[in-house]
Formats: structure tokens, C-alpha cells, sequence
């Protein structure tokens, strides 16, 4: 039994014209007016329909309100309160979940004699609550729209109705014009109004009707309510595959029908709630020529064949909709709404070729924006440099991450197994630019460090000496030197940083080391500014600095600046600064690091060069050398990487050690952002409150990393040291590298994997179950193969054996593991892990000086720390970085509430 | 989410105790066929498929034996074989042993909601045993009913008088079909299909009983009344694909989140925004389209950041064009859908390495020129090329320019931007593949 409607519908239809779809009248409820959508879309509906809404429902809510521009909409628990409250309405939204939908008709039907018209938003609504709500509804006179829809609106009364049709600006889609639109798709609804606008065509009401398979509104409802509606003198109607909405209609005005969707034929599962399944009659096509038939046409529309007629016709593609419809209105004598507004040609509001030759007819030329995005467009390209959205970096990190699968850090999208094959030098740009330097950046790099490496009478040595003195680890000692590298020390390099930014960031300056005139910049700057990059007298270092940087194959504009503010005289600080500017502009330029990254490249630039000069006793810094080479000569002639070996070994390296050094510092870059140095660098950003980030304390985050290193962490490496020299202390070995050593590896490994079989057999039978394990053997993840590898072993292992290199220290290892398995004291071959690998190759390097006495087992084991920290502090400084950029105030604590008392 | 075929049908018959016709599934022991045999004179294999395959018995797919050694036969050459329907192929995995039904009526019967009616409608005939599309319309009877009452026991019997149908099937059936409505309402069926009904006779009263001899369901995957059923999920399985099936656990009701893969071997992944878009973009993208995707209706950022992982996951690392499309978005938030995508390429770059992309962006809304920066500041970190452009672009005009796009990707454009990368190795590997194609 259905109420009577319109006469000519077998069952209940209430409208019977577009013009009573939405109205001024209407008095909307909202039901779950207070959820996450409706909260939004509400008061723009609201506001622009003049205040339609009467109130709305969430229960166990009522007294609280929803604030729109046009007045506060009451809450209420239930429709029934809110009726008993005196509202009255005659339409109802509903945005409940899925699963409540049902109810809330029956709740809104119920209570509500008065009801005429329901719009329900929800999508996913199931098939068996749709079918109960038809027959609600029909047996009590209720038109619905949805669900799964958009709503209703119409242009000439200024009203909109449920869902989010014309999004938070309505009155840019629904312009006052003669063309009613029905759409099965909610965002084609007023992508079709905004297209119409482009020929003159405005709208009357615009329907997005859901496509569920329960269509309440349907075409059929829809062209008899055109019919008696006297504004709308056309149609456009958006019609996907699936269900038989479309059979049998009349049309009686002219429209076009735009029919989507060819492709779901092919499906062998329905899409959508509605969808058709390949061989079913309600598939696009055979849509398109139900509407061909009513058109009298014999094809599809497009701009190259024209086809339609006075009645109508079909376009297969949106883009065709303004322009087969002006055509059938000509035909039928009827202009256009308005001029036309805007129009459909590609308009490009960002682009980038990323350094590609992009074929011409490709290479889409960015325009200004219709406004007002054009102004919001020229306001963000204003911002110079990456901004990252803030959020807690507790235990994340947007610059390292291991995979879980590989025990392979990367560090920026390198892996440290890639890094490990570049220069310390080139790791710390890395770490900071997210990219490598080219030859010259790698070059001023080097100029950069090494011109701070020299601390002679620096209190930063002087500090760390005391430390040392006091019998402090290494890692303690550094961190005395970074708590004196404050940010006063570093004060006049940010400055000149600071102003460099400020007088180019809008010049147009891409490439720093191309050409560039600068030269009206130049003349804007005050005598104040350039007393600010000019040097003091006698300040030969800087002569020295840029005497190198000037011999340089390569050209830097930042340099060339200063040189000429300055007549050829600037700071040591000054061209530090200039370096860093020249290194980071690019990166800054396309948005790979922060503004405040670049003006803070010159205090890491110090720290760095503080870590490896205090790594060494005051005495060896003197008026001009370090460790007892000449600074000049540090200067014009090493690389940044051969000053940390000749600081830590006291010699510089040969270019096998070189290798081999760079490669322990790249392993040991990073292991991610839960290790505990990585923890202390971030801690140190929090508690600074990176949330202004110019406040955070970028020494004092090194200290954190620093005073988070320690005798297991960091200083552990020495174990397999001292095990190997254990082995080899008496055995007559000269030369580590040489494959002719005449020891007998395979004998060794054998006799002490027979000896540790009784020693392990022993302690176990004595219940000691803390015996000594073997160190830098197994992996928790690299294990229960027959024969097992830690890949990032077998890649150093590889590349040695590519570059001819031997290590013996390594080579017993892979005896040992063989050997522990054959007298079975492992049940598999097992690894010889990434540690042992740091290991051997620290111990080659020093065991020269072990066996001449010149080192120490000491300062072995200081050496190895000390390793570890010099490679650790690449990936920390990304780390501090990406903290600064990305994190919230404190963002480390753990709540109180997750931590434990144990008692 | 369909199911075909007796051996989990008549367990669901069961429930309504509708009665069905003996069936043994692949496990049958020869005992066990031979007694089936024994009882019912001959018995029907049939393969079993997962979902809908049309028709197996014009196919040639459904074997009969009245003996073992014959049945045996059959079971082999049927238990995986292969059938291929439209553009699917499937495969077998095991049969059924149905043991016959002797009848001198066939009937077809079944429950879905019409879209001519509105309504929950019973189709039925008592030409069964046939394709209903192969019958006069004067010989089927479609009957709409009132969901809140149900079917009821005088539809079937009018609708049978109305045809014409024998005296002594009415009754019976009149008494068993609307059992099928309690099964149809109560477990989130969308289609209930018995064909046929064999109308056999009681060999203890003589009467006639209906029997079901093969069953048809799909169930409706936004009622979560079907899990009711404890239907084992292996059954639906098959209806998706593994990168399918991943997005799908991500189905919640707040944003779209439909997926289907059209072309495995695709060059243009994109990510579409509205159901409109999604139905447009794909028809113009062809086979060129990995997938085809609706992720509107403004879903949350952290939903929008996994599928966007799963998207790249199974598809990136062989697309020319990330091409991101909408209209002009009435209510997702841009800004929020476009950071999540961004976040979600930057970790896919971080974890897999650079993949040569260009990437494309058609899309209007709220938080627009916010989110359009955001994904342009990510896509220059990652050094990719890109070209975004707003909503008053043609949408089929942007996807005109994706497909180019691709075209010169796949000549040379991949090439191009490793080799730019340094990632001198790949670059050569690409080239080689595309001389060889």
C-alpha cells in the first residue's frame, strides 16, 4: 500500500515539479548533524539557503549547538525532542552511519506527520535497509534523494539541501540559469553546472541522485517533474551503467545524456552497488541507445561528428556536455542563459620538467589562476624553501629508516651500503642536503672543515682536554668540546647566512656556481651589511681559505659577492657562510630543505669540524698545524675525510686505508631513529621545542646524540678488536693485507672452535650460562639458512674483492664461522655480522702501530669508539634536522600513563 | 561476493530446510560415490569454481555416471579444468558428485531487488532447467512484494496459475519457496537463484517435493549480515584480486575505497577521486589503466596514506604517469587526500629507491592550492616532472595529456630521468625492453 502521490506513478511521488525539489520554505532536521561531515557541510548549506535548518540530532547531545555564520542550530538527543521543542520541519538530511540509516527514517517518519521529503547522504548503505525504507517512505508519502548522494540544490531559489553540492562555494556551480541537471554522480553534478557555465548555461535545480540500486528519484520522477517545472527549458542528465532507470522514459524537453562507463561491461564482479555484469541489459551501452531512441539519433555526439537533434542528444564524455546541448537549444530557438564564463582549455597551475626536454607540444606552460586561486598560488610560491607538516617524531623519523627485512638503513633514500662507498666529506652534505655535492661542492666542503679544524687555544680543546684529562669516555669528551660551540660562537656566520638569503631569496637565482648578476643587489647594500661580511685585520686564514677556493675549478656567486662587498676581503665566517649558501641554495630552491636548514649549515659545518679537531689533545694544535700538519696544507691539500684519519691514527691514510676508512664511517652512518643515539638527538630537539625552531640548540642536540653513545653502544666495536688481537698478538703477522701471511687461518679457526666447544661445554656443566660468546657472529634476522650471510657483510665483501683488497682479520672470521659449525658447536654456518666487518677493517688500520708499540690497546679501543662516533654523527645531524623541521614541542615524552612502576 | 554450485548451497538451504539435491564434495571417497550411485541411479560432477562462470552445462563442463569408474573418469577431467567466459579464465579446484533427481518438472525460482519494480522481486517459471533469458516473457511470471511483509505463499500461487503451471507442482511449491525469502532478507543476499527445482516425487506419500539441483547467490558486501552465514572467506577469494583484497580491508564507510584492476600490465596508475571521474577517466584510459578506483567522499588522511601505500605497492614501479584525478571536489578535503599521497610516494621512493614517473594532477576543491603545493613540494624533493592543473581544465582534455604523457614516457621520458638520477644501470635495462617490445 502506498499513500497517493502524483497521479501518473503506480506508486507515491510527491513532487511533481524541479521547482518544489528545494525550496526557500523548506524547514530542514539534520540527523547526526554533529558528525564529522555534517559539521562541515551543514553551515554552508545552512547559510546559504538562509537558514533552512531548524535543528538537528546527536544523541546524547542535546543542549549543544552547531555555530554557523547566519546563528547557532540547536541539538537535540532525538527528532521527538526536538518537535517537542516546538521545531517544525518538512524535510530531513541524514548522515548517519550506514547501519543507522534505516532507523533514522523510521525514527523521522514516526515522529514527523508533517514530513515530506528525505535526503539521505550515506553511502554504503546495504540493499536490505534500502528495500525497507522505499516501503516506509511510499506507505507514508516521503519523496527520497539517495542515498549515496549529494543532496539537492537549486540556483533560483538559492537553496541547497543535504550533501555538499558546489563544496564550501556554492555560488560558484549553482549560477541562476534554464538547465536542470540529474546526475547518478554527486561530484559530476556541479562539475557539469561549472561546465555549462563555460557556453552561457546556467542551472535551475541540480539533483545528485545516488546510485544505489534503490533510486527513489529516478529519471522517470525526474523528466515529469521537468515537464510542470516552467524555469527549466532543458536538461542534463549523467547516467552510469546498471539498473533500468533509464527504460522507458518520456522526455518531452530538450536534453543531452551523458552515458559513462562502456568498461564496467567487461567486469566479472558488479562495481558499485548498482553495477552491471558483463551480458546484462543495463550495461552503458545499451543506455546510450535507449536515450538514442528517445533522441531520434543514430550516434553518440562528439565536437567531429555532430550528431543530435531537436529533442536531444548523447555525448559519452563530460567535456562534450556544453556544447551538444547549445546545439540542441539552437535547434529549438533557445539562447543561452549568460555569456560565456570561462572555458575548459588545459590551464597548468604548477609545473616542473625536473631538467627534462620535454617535447614542445608537452611542455604545458604554467598560467595565472582564475582567481581566487591565482592570489593563494602567488602567495605560496613566495615561501621559500620545504615546509613539512608538524607532528610528534617520537620513535619516527623523515630522513633514516631500516628495513626490517635487510638490516639496511637508508639515510635519505641512500642506503648506508651505497654511502659507504663515498667520502665522510661528501656523507655530512648528504646528511644535511639530502644529495650529494658535485666535485666543486665536494671541494668547498672540504675548505669548509678543514678551515675549523684547528683549535689552538680554543676553549672548545681546552674543555675537552679537561674532560680527557678526567678520564672520560670519548664520546663524553666530544660532547664538552660541542657544549661550548654555542650559538654565540657561531653568531656572525648565521648573520651573514641570514642577510645572503634575505638579499637573493626572490632574485631568480637557481644555480649559484652559474652566472649572475648581482650587481643591483650589490648596490642596495649598506655600508652596516657589508662591515658584516668584511674580515678583521690580519685575518690570514681567510686569505688563505679563499686563495684555495678561488683556485677551484668551479665559480660560487655567494663567493664572488662577498669578495666584491668586501674588496676582496672577507671573514672566515663570511665565506663559511658563503660555502653553505652555494651547497644548500639549490636544495632550499626546490624545496628539499627548510629555510631554517640553510641558515643553520654553518653552526653543523662547525660541529663537525669541533668533533674530529677536540677528538685530538690541545697539544697537537698549534699556531698552524694540526697533528702536526700545516693548516695551509690542510686547507689547499686534503680532504676532509684524510684530516679525521690523520686526527684519529696520526698519519694520513694511503688510498686503500682511505677506501677502507670511508667505507667504516658510511656502515656506520645510521640505524634508524630507534637506536638509543638516535633517541638522545631527538630528545635534545624536543626539549628545545622545535615548534620555534631558531630556539633549538643545535650543539646541545649533539651533546644529546653524544651522551647517548657509551660503552655498549658505540664502544662495543672494540670486543671483536680485542678478540682478533687475542688470536693474533702472537702470531708473527707483518702485514694484514697481504694474502701471503703464511698463517694457517683455517687451522686457527679449527683449534679455537674446538677449544670454545670444551670452554662452552664446561660452563654450561657448571650452570654458568653467562659464558663468553663470541662477538660480531649471528644475526637475530640473518640466521637458520644451512649457510647464512648478513648482506651488508658480503656487499664490503665484494667490493674488497673487486678492488683486490685483503684483510686476514676478515678472513679468519669466515674460517671461524665454518669451523663452529663443523665442530658443531652451531647448528648452521652462521654469519660473521656488519660489527666484525667494522672491526677488522679498524684493526688493519691500526695494527702497524699496535705491533711497533707506537698504539695502544687503549687507544685502540678509544680509536674504534671514537669510529663509531665520527660515522654516527652523519646520520644524527639528519636526524636533529629532520626533528627541527618536522617536530612538536616534547614530542619524545612517553605519557605518564604508559610508564610503569616497578617496586 | 558470489556463490555457485551445491556443496555450499545446500548447506545454506539447509537453514530454511529447503530441500537440495545429495551432494559429496571433492573429498569423496569412492565408497562414499558409489553408495551416492547406488542411492540415486546416476550422479552429476561438476567442477567447482569460485564466484559466477555462466553457464557450465553448455560449456560441456558437467559430466554424469551411473557408474564408479565412469564417475571417476569425470572427476578427473573436470577437476581442474580450465573455462574460459567473456575475457575471464578460470580454473577449477575439485568437483562435486550431485546424485540425480528424477522429475518430470523442472522449475526456475529467484529473488533479487529490481530496479523496474523498486522493490524485492520473485521470478519464476515452471519452464525451468533453461537459460530464463532464452524464454518468452509470457512464460515467466516477475512478481514485486512488499519487503516489510515478505514473499508470501500467494504470490507463488498466483503467479504459478497465472502461468499456466500443473496442478500437482503448486502446492508444493507454494508451501517451500517463501522459505527462500527468510534465507534471502536474513543473511545479506542480493541474489537468490535455484535452477533448477526438480519436482520429485516422495517415494514414501507420492507427492511431489521440490528439490534444489544447483544454486546461485551474490551477497550485498555493504550488509554485514552475510558473515552471519560463517561462510569460509576462501569463497570469495577469487572474486578479487590480492591488491583488491588489500584495499578492500580498508572498507570502511567514511571515503570510498573501490578498486579493480583492469589492465595488469598497465602504464598509467590512477588514483580517481569520485564516481564520475572514476567511470570517465577509466573508459578513456583503456588498457592503458592499471586500475580503476573511486577514493572519494572525503576519506581521512590516514586512510587515504594506506591505500595510497597499497596503490604504489603493486603498481608504481611500472607506470609511466601518476595521474591523479577529480572534479572539483564538493567536500574531500584536498589538502589531506594530496598530503597523505605525497607522504605516501616520498616513503615509497625512501623504501624502493627513485621510480621514473611523470607525474599528472587534475583536481578542484576545498584546501586546493594548500594541497596542490604540498604534493608540488614533494614531487620536487623526489625530482620528478609533473604538470598540475586546476579544475576549470577539461577533465577529458587532462586525461588526454596524461596519455601523451605516457607515450613519451615509455619512449624515452623513463630513460631520460634515470639516467638524470644517475641510475645509469635501470636505464640501460629499460632501453633493452623497449627495443624488445
Amino acid at each position: 500500500m502506498h499513500k497517493e502521490g502524483v497521479k501518473k506513478f503506480p506508486y507515491y511521488v510527491g513532487i511533481n515539479s524541479l521547482a518544489e525539489v528545494a525550496t526557500r520554505e523548506d524547514r530542514v532536521c539534520v540527523l547526526n548533524i554533529l558528525g564529522t561531515e555534517s559539521r562541515t557541510v551543514t553551515p554552508v548549506s545552512h547559510e546559504f539557503s538562509g537558514g533552512n535548518v531548524v535543528f538537528g540530532t546527536s544523541p546524547g547531545r542535546s543542549g549543544q549547538a552547531l555555530e554557523t555564520k547566519v546563528g547557532a542550530i540547536p541539538v537535540f538527543n532525538s527528532v521527538r525532542e526536538g518537535i517537542e521543542a516546538g521545531h517544525k520541519f518538512d524535510t530531513a538530511v541524514i548522515y548517519l552511519p550506514p547501519a543507522g540509516v534505516k532507523d533514522g527514517v523510521a525514527e523521522v517518519v514516526r515522529f514527523n506527520p508533517d514530513l515530506r521529503k528525505i535526503v539521505i547522504i550515506t553511502e554504503k548503505v546495504p540493499v536490505h535497509d534500502a528495500r525497507i525504507i522505499r516501503a516506509i517512505c511510499q506507505t507514508n508519502g516521503v519523496d527520497i534523494f539517495g542515498a549515496n548522494c549529494l543532496g539537492i540544490a537549486d540556483a533560483w531559489n538559492k537553496v541547497r539541501i543535504g550533501g555538499a553540492l558546489g563544496g564550501s562555494k556554492p555560488e560558484e556551480s549553482l549560477v541562476k540559469g534554464s538547465i536542470a541537471i540529474y546526475s547518478n554522480s554527486g561530484n559530476f553534478t556541479t562539475t557539469i553546472a561549472v561546465y555549462l557555465l563555460t557556453k552561457g548555461w546556467g542551472t535551475t535545480t541540480s539533483i545528485s541522485s545516488g546510485k544505489d540500486v534503490y533510486i527513489h528519484f529516478a529519471p522517470r520522477e525526474f523528466f515529469n517533474a521537468l515537464d510542470n517545472d516552467e524555469r527549466s527549458k532543458g536538461a542534463v542528465v549523467y547516467i552510469e551503467p546498471g539498473g533500468y532507470y533509464e527504460a522507458d522514459l518520456e522526455i518531452n524537453k530538450p536534453t543531452v545524456a551523458c552515458v559513462v562507463g562502456r568498461w564496467k561491461a567487461r567486469l566479472t564482479k558488479a562495481c558499485g552497488h548498482a553495477g552491471s555484469l558483463a551480458g546484462s541489459g543495463d550495461d552503458a551501452r545499451a543506455k546510450e541507445k535507449w536515450f538514442m531512441e528517445y533522441f531520434g539519433v543514430d550516434g553518440i555526439y562528439t565536437p567531429e561528428k555532430p550528431i543530435y537533434s531537436k529533442k536531444g542528444a548523447v555525448v559519452t564524455n563530460i567535456a562534450h556536455i556544453p556544447e551538444a546541448l547549445t546545439k540542441v537549444m539552437e535547434l529549438n530557438g533557445i539562447e543561452p542563459d549568460f555569456e560565456p564564463r570561462g572555458d575548459l582549455s588545459l590551464k597548468c597551475w604548477f609545473s616542473s620538467n625536473a631538467g627534462l626536454p620535454l617535447p614542445q607540444d608537452l611542455d604545458i606552460k604554467t598560467v595565472r589562476a582564475i582567481s581566487p586561486y591565482g592570489e593563494q598560488i602567488e602567495e605560496v610560491n613566495k615561501q621559500i624553501g620545504a615546509m613539512y607538516p608538524r607532528q610528534s617524531m617520537k620513535d619516527a623519523s623523515g630522513a633514516s629508516m631500516m628495513d626490517p627485512a635487510t638490516q639496511v638503513t637508508k639515510l635519505h633514500g641512500v642506503s648506508v651500503l651505497d654511502a659507504s662507498r663515498r667520502s665522510l666529506e661528501e656523507n655530512l652534505v648528504m646528511s644535511l642536503l639530502k644529495d650529494y655535492p658535485s666535485d666543486y661542492g665536494r671541494a668547498l666542503a672540504n675548505v669548509a672543515f678543514n678551515a675549523y679544524l684547528n683549535l689552538h687555544n680554543d676553549i672548545t680543546v681546552l674543555a675537552s682536554d679537561a674532560a680527557r684529562e678526567a678520564e672520560n669516555s670519548p664520546n663524553t669528551v666530544l660532547s664538552t668540546a660541542l657544549s661550548v660551540l654555542g650559538k654565540g660562537k657561531v653568531k656572525g656566520a648565521v648573520e651573514v647566512s641570514t642577510l645572503l638569503l634575505e638579499l637573493f631569496q626572490y632574485s631568480g637565482l637557481k644555480d649559484p656556481t652559474g652566472d649572475f648578476d648581482f650587481s643591483s643587489i650589490l648596490k642596495g647594500l649598506d655600508g652596516e651589511k657589508k662591515r658584516l661580511l668584511k674580515a678583521d685585520k690580519g685575518d690570514t686564514l681567510a686569505q688563505t681559505v679563499l686563495k684555495k677556493i678561488d683556485s677551484l675549478e668551479g665559480k660560487s656567486v655567494f663567493i664572488e659577492f662577498i669578495k666584491s662587498a668586501t674588496q676582496g676581503k672577507p671573514s672566515l665566517d663570511a665565506i663559511l657562510s658563503a660555502i653553505w649558501m652555494t651547497l644548500g641554495w639549490e636544495a632550499l630552491m626546490t624545496k628539499r630543505i627548510s629555510r631554517n636548514t640553510i641558515l643553520m649549515l654553518p653552526w653543523y659545518s662547525r660541529i663537525f669540524s669541533t668533533m674530529v679537531g677536540a677528538s685530538v689533545p690541545a697539544k697537537k694544535h698549534t699556531k698552524d698545524s694540526f697533528c702536526g700538519v700545516k693548516c695551509k696544507e690542510l686547507i689547499e691539500e686534503w680532504g676532509f675525510t684524510e684530516s679525521t684519519f690523520l686526527a684519529l691514527i696520526g698519519r694520513k691514510p694511503t688510498d686503500v686505508e682511505l677506501f677502507e676508512f670511508s667505507m667504516l664511517l658510511g656502515l656506520l652512518i645510521s640505524n634508524g631513529p630507534g637506536t638509543i643515539s638516535a633517541q638522545g638527538c631527538k630528545g635534545g630537539v624536543s626539549a628545545d621545542g622545535p615548534e620555534s625552531p631558531q630556539r633549538v640548540q643545535i650543539n646541545k642536540a649533539f651533546v644529546g646524540f653524544l651522551t647517548h653513545t657509551g660503552f655498549a653502544h658505540g664502544g662495543n666495536g672494540y670486543e671483536a678488536i680485542e678478540f682478533l688481537i687475542e688470536r693474533f698478538r702472537d702470531r708473527d703477522l707483518g702485514n694484514p693485507s697481504d694474502r701471503n701471511h703464511g698463517i694457517d687461518l683455517k687451522k686457527m679457526a679449527d683449534e679455537y672452535a674446538s677449544w670454545y666447544k670444551n670452554y662452552k661445554a664446561e660452563q654450561k656443566a657448571i650452570g654458568n650460562i653467562d659464558y663468553m660468546k663470541i662477538p660480531c657472529v649471528n644475526h637475530p634476522v640473518f640466521k637458520g639458512k644451512p649457510v647464512n650471510y648478513d648482506p651488508r657483510e658480503r656487499f664490503v665483501k665484494e667490493l674488497f674483492d673487486e678492488k683486490g683488497i685483503y684483510n686476514i682479520f676478515h678472513d679468519f672470521y669466515l674460517h671461524l664461522v665454518q669451523a663452529l659449525f663443523d665442530a658443531r658447536v652451531t647448528p648452521n654456518v652462521w654469519c660473521v655480522n656488519v660489527d666484525a666487518v667494522i672491526a677488522v677493517i679498524l684493526l688493519k688500520i691500526v695494527w702497524d702501530a699496535y705491533k711497533k708499540g707506537s698504539m695502544t690497546e687503549k687507544e685502540i679501543e678509544n680509536a674504534a669508539f671514537t669510529t663509531f662516533l665520527f660515522g654516527r654523527m652523519i646520520g644524527c645531524a639528519a636526524e636533529i634536522d629532520d626533528h627541527i623541521n618536522r617536530g612538536r614541542n616534547m614530542d619524545t615524552r612517553t605519557p605518564a600513563s604508559q610508564c610503569r612502576f616497578v617496586g | 561476493m558470489q556463490l555457485t554450485g551445491l556443496l555450499w548451497g545446500h548447506r545454506l538451504l539447509k537453514k530454511v530446510e529447503f530441500p537440495s539435491a545429495e551432494v559429496l564434495g571433492p573429498e569423496a571417497s569412492v565408497d562414499e560415490i558409489k553408495a551416492l550411485i547406488q542411492k540415486c541411479g546416476e550422479v552429476f560432477i561438476k567442477p567447482i569454481f569460485k564466484g559466477g562462470v555462466g553457464k557450465k552445462g553448455k560449456a560441456g563442463l558437467i559430466g554424469r555416471a551411473k557408474d564408479i569408474e565412469t564417475a571417476l573418469r569425470e572427476k578427473e577431467r573436470l577437476y581442474f579444468v580450465e573455462h574460459t567466459f567473456g575475457n575471464t579464465k578460470t580454473k577449477a579446484d575439485g568437483v562435486t558428485f550431485e546424485g540425480a533427481v528424477p522429475a518430470q518438472h523442472e522449475v526456475y525460482f529467484s529473488i533479487t531487488d529490481s530496479t523496474v519494480y523498486r522493490a524485492p522481486t520473485m521470478t519464476i517459471t515452471h519452464h525451468g532447467g533453461v537459460d530464463i533469458e532464452e524464454l518468452p516473457k509470457d512464460k515467466i511470471a516477475q512478481v514485486p512484494f512488499d519487503p516489510l511483509t515478505g514473499l508470501k505463499s500467494y504470490h507463488v500461487s498466483n503467479a504459478l496459475e497465472d502461468l499456466g503451471a500443473p496442478r500437482e507442482i503448486i502446492s508444493p511449491l507454494v508451501q517451500n519457496l517463501p522459505k527462500l525469502w527468510t534465507l534471502y532478507n536474513n543473511y545479506g543476499f542480493s541474489l537468490i537463484e535455484l535452477n533448477p527445482i526438480r519436482m520429485s516425487p516422495d517415494p514414501r506419500s507420492g507427492r511431489l517435493v521440490p528439490v534444489a539441483c544447483d544454486f546461485k547467490a551474490s551477497f550485498d558486501i555493504d550488509d554485514p549480515a552475510w558473515k552471519r552465514l560463517e561462510l569460509p572467506p576462501h569463497l570469495f577469494a577469487s572474486d578479487y584480486s590480492e591488491f583488491e583484497q588489500e584495499i578492500n580491508q580498508l572498507r570502511t564507510y567514511q571515503g570510498q575505497s573501490d578498486v579493480f584492476v583492469i589492465n595488469p600490465h598497465g602504464t598509467i596508475t590512477a588514483p580517481t577521486f569520485g564516481g564520475g571521474a572514476n567511470a570517465l577517466v577509466t573508459e578513456l584510459l583503456g588498457e592503458r589503466a592499471t586500475i580503476s578506483s573511486d577514493f572519494g567522499g572525503n576519506p581521512p588522511y590516514e586512510k587515504m596514506f594506506q591505500i595510497s601505500r597499497i596503490v604504489f605497492k603493486y603498481w608504481l614501479r611500472q607506470s609511466n604517469v601518476l595521474f591523479i584525478i577529480g572534479g572539483k571536489a564538493n567536500n574531500t578535503d584536498i589538502y589531506e587526500t594530496f598530503r597523505a599521497m605525497a607522504d605516501a610516494l616520498r616513503e615509497y621512493f625512501h623504501k624502493n629507491g627513485p621510480t621514473p614517473l611523470f607525474v599528472v594532477i587534475g583536481r578542484g576543491g576545498p584546501n586546493l592550492v594548500r594541497g596542490m603545493a604540498y604534493m608540488r613540494d614533494t614531487l620536487d624533493t623526489l625530482r620528478l616532472p609533473y604538470r598540475i592543473f586546476g579544475h576549470d581544465s577539461a577533465m577529458s582534455e587532462v586525461v588526454n595529456y596524461a596519455m601523451k604523457i605516457d607515450d613519451w614516457m615509455q619512449k624515452e621520458g623513463r630513460r631520460m630521468l634515470l639516467e638524470k638520477w644517475g641510475v645509469v644501470d635501470r636505464a640501460r635495462e629499460e632501453l633493452k625492453e623497449y627495443v624488445a617490445t
